[in-house]
């Protein structure tokens, strides 16, 4: 078997330098999975044979990080052909990457020291953003001297040269403004989860502290008589002043004067009191949108959006479009990025039992529990709880059910889902770049799906929970392209 | 039963790989067989127990190595259209994966040491999102570098105008 058995004959594999072993001896690159056995190893037969012991553990070590290196490095291939870049390596079992070259979004060559000395660099290819997860090692070619990294370089962004726009200068376009936070906002604030969080945090901090500080320096409070009525309420509403001002004070520190402008193709929001942030972003990249309700936000018509958007690191927050504000504002900022796909269908009549039952299970279950522990101990008040967890059921899956929908339009889709946080994403139709299709036992016993769709930006994946099952290849159909019909019929 | 919300891929993987999933049941019952000689002669267990645990060990053998190798070789499915690749699979909760050549970022083709043996290997098919991934288990390494191949290619052809 050789490494090329999937090449077509015209291109060369590749290897790297082998001055890479020396490097990889050096760090123990390939050699670092065998620590664990021999420590273990080295931890069975004991360490008492002196310094003999010592040098012969180094000498295998070396050995075995050499062999190792070595062995790396001779089955490592790199072949950077007409269409596609392919990379072959492994020690054991194999694996050969194809990355189609118009694919490459950019290519980094950096240098570590070691690698200097050695005359070398190392080549990173960012191809497939978002879906190598840490297990899976990125597309690395290591060890090329620096003119060959530059060749490489310069064949796998060949491709994109072409496309790069031309950078807009065009003078200095028009600013036009797409959100302001109204300073009223911030009474939303003690609603929000995460607001409340801040003053609890500081709160948590100061008790921490007072319990550091020597005993002299604490002030003396006496020991309250928390049974005294008035004294338990006067502590109560002074921590629920406390919480409403904390969280009013985080939210303006972070949201200060928060304004959203377009600028050309670029979005730019500046916010914050303390620190001033400033956050751009292409609007040629924005995939789609979500505007967020809490519960507490629900009551008062508030909500959050953020825009959904591709190759953005820490998106949550740089993406944002209103951090907070009322229900209506939100939409109107999603909405000039996003088409509205029109109202919301809501799910089959299966769905709601299904979230009825999920939602009241957990108290029915504690409740039978009760039961048996009634009749054999007279323990009573087990039942209890069971059966208020049961009645809390009841509402918690109604408001789960009334969450759910989704819709299509033209050119973009809607889904929707969740309670204690309800978040609607708005996706356009070009966001998707698969689709998943998942029917539990029980779904398909009650003829429901979840279809997921994989989107490139965001979350990754934004799922329709318990749609009819033959409204899920329609509605994939209708919320990508015709591509999706080879869900139902041969393509 | 409702009918099912999508339909099943047309093509199998290869037929060794119930051979390749039946030595690693082998491998996983030799493994708990160990465990429980070690634990059998270590401890003074309950007769009960002592005869159990070696039932419990051949009823896990027999359905990982006589039972599992067929059902899995039957759930999986895979196939190949015009515009996307598409995979099933799951018993009884089931999972349909498509994904449009056009959004193909990544293609990899990789061989476990057991796969060698039985001339098998895995393609495993990337876009731009972690739920995106399309992953076809066991299938003759020719046919899975074919099919690497011809994705590349075509996924270079189609030009991706989104991601």
């Amino acid at each position: 078997m050789t490494p090329e058995w999937h090449l077509p004959p015209e291109v060369v594999a590749r290897r790297t330098s082998w001055r890479i072993v020396l490097a990889h001896t050096i760090t123990f690159r390939q050699a670092r999975q065998w620590v664990p056995a021999l420590l273990a190893f080295g931890a069975f037969r004991g360490f008492t044979d002196g310094p003999w012991a010592v040098v012969v553990i180094v000498a295998v070590v070396t050995a075995v990080s050499l062999g190792s290196a070595v062995l790396a490095w001779s089955r490592f291939r790199y072949a950077p052909g007409p269409t596609a870049v392919v990379v072959t390596r492994g020690l054991l079992s194999r694996s050969v990457r194809t990355v189609p070259l118009d694919r490459v979004r950019g290519v980094e060559v950096e240098a570590p020291p070691l690698h200097r000395l050695l005359g070398l660099v190392r080549v990173r290819i960012d191809a497939a953003a978002g879906a190598v997860q840490s297990d899976e090692e990125e597309l690395v070619v290591d060890g090329l001297p620096r003119a060959e990294a530059d060749r490489l370089r310069t064949h796998l962004l060949a491709r994109r040269g072409a496309e790069v726009p031309a950078p807009d200068s065009a003078g200095d376009p028009a600013e036009e403004e797409f959100a302001r936070f109204d300073d009223r906002w911030l009474l939303y604030a003690p609603l929000v989860g995460s607001y409340l969080a801040v003053p609890l945090a500081a709160v948590g901090a100061l008790f921490r502290l007072a319990d550091e500080l020597p005993r002299r320096w604490r002030p003396d409070l006496g020991r309250p008589d928390l049974t005294d009525t008035a004294v338990l309420a006067g502590a109560l509403g002074a921590m629920a002043v406390l919480l409403v001002v904390g969280s009013i004070v985080g939210s303006a520190l972070v949201n200060w004067r928060f304004r959203l402008v377009r600028r050309g193709g670029s979005l730019i929001a500046v916010r914050g009191l303390l620190n001033r942030r400033h956050t751009e972003l292409e609007i040629d990249r924005i995939r789609g949108g979500t505007v967020t309700e809490g519960l507490g936000m629900r009551w008062v018509r508030a909500a959050r959006a953020t825009a959904l958007v591709t190759g953005l690191g820490d998106a949550a927050r740089r993406g944002q479009l209103l951090p907070l504000g009322p229900r209506t504002e939100a939409w109107a900022v999603t909405g000039r990025l996003v088409e509205d796909p029109g109202p919301l269908r809501p799910h089959p009549p299966a769905a709601r039992r299904r979230r009825l039952v999920r939602a009241i299970l957990p108290g029915a279950v504690v409740a039978v529990a009760g039961v048996v522990l009634t009749a054999t101990l007279g323990l009573w008040w087990v039942l209890l709880v069971g059966l208020v967890l049961a009645a809390l059921g009841v509402p918690v899956g109604l408001g789960r059910y009334a969450s759910l929908g989704h819709a299509t339009g033209p050119r973009t889709f809607s889904v929707r889902s969740g309670w204690l946080v309800r978040e609607q994403a708005v996706l356009q139709r070009r966001a998707v770049v698969g689709w998943q299709v998942q029917q539990s036992f029980s779904q398909r016993r009650q003829g429901v799906a979840t279809v997921v769709a994989a989107v490139g930006a965001g979350a990754g994946g934004y799922q329709a929970l318990d749609i009819a099952a033959g409204d899920a290849v329609p509605f994939a159909v209708a919320a990508s392209g015709r591509w999706a019909e080879a869900l139902s019929g041969p393509g | 039963m409702h009918p099912d919300p999508a339909r099943t891929p047309a093509w199998s993987p290869a037929r060794n790989a119930i051979g390749l999933w039946a030595v690693e049941g082998v491998l996983g019952a030799l493994v708990l067989a160990a465990v429980v000689v070690g634990l059998e002669v270590m401890l003074p267990l309950p007769t009960w127990l002592a005869v159990l645990l070696p039932v419990l060990v051949l009823v896990e053998a027999v359905v990982t190595i006589g039972f599992r190798p067929r059902l899995r070789y039957r759930v999986h499915r895979w196939e190949v259209t015009a515009e996307a690749v598409f995979t099933r699979t799951g018993w009884l909760s089931r999972t349909w994966t498509l994904v449009p050549i056009s959004r193909i970022q990544t293609v990899d083709v990789t061989r476990g040491v057991v796969q060698q043996l039985f001339g098998l290997a895995s393609v495993a098919v990337l876009t731009a999102s972690s739920q995106g991934t399309v992953r076809i288990p066991h299938l003759d390494a020719d046919i899975a570098a074919r099919v690497a191949d011809d994705l590349a290619r075509r996924a270079e052809l189609v030009r991706d105008e989104a991601t």
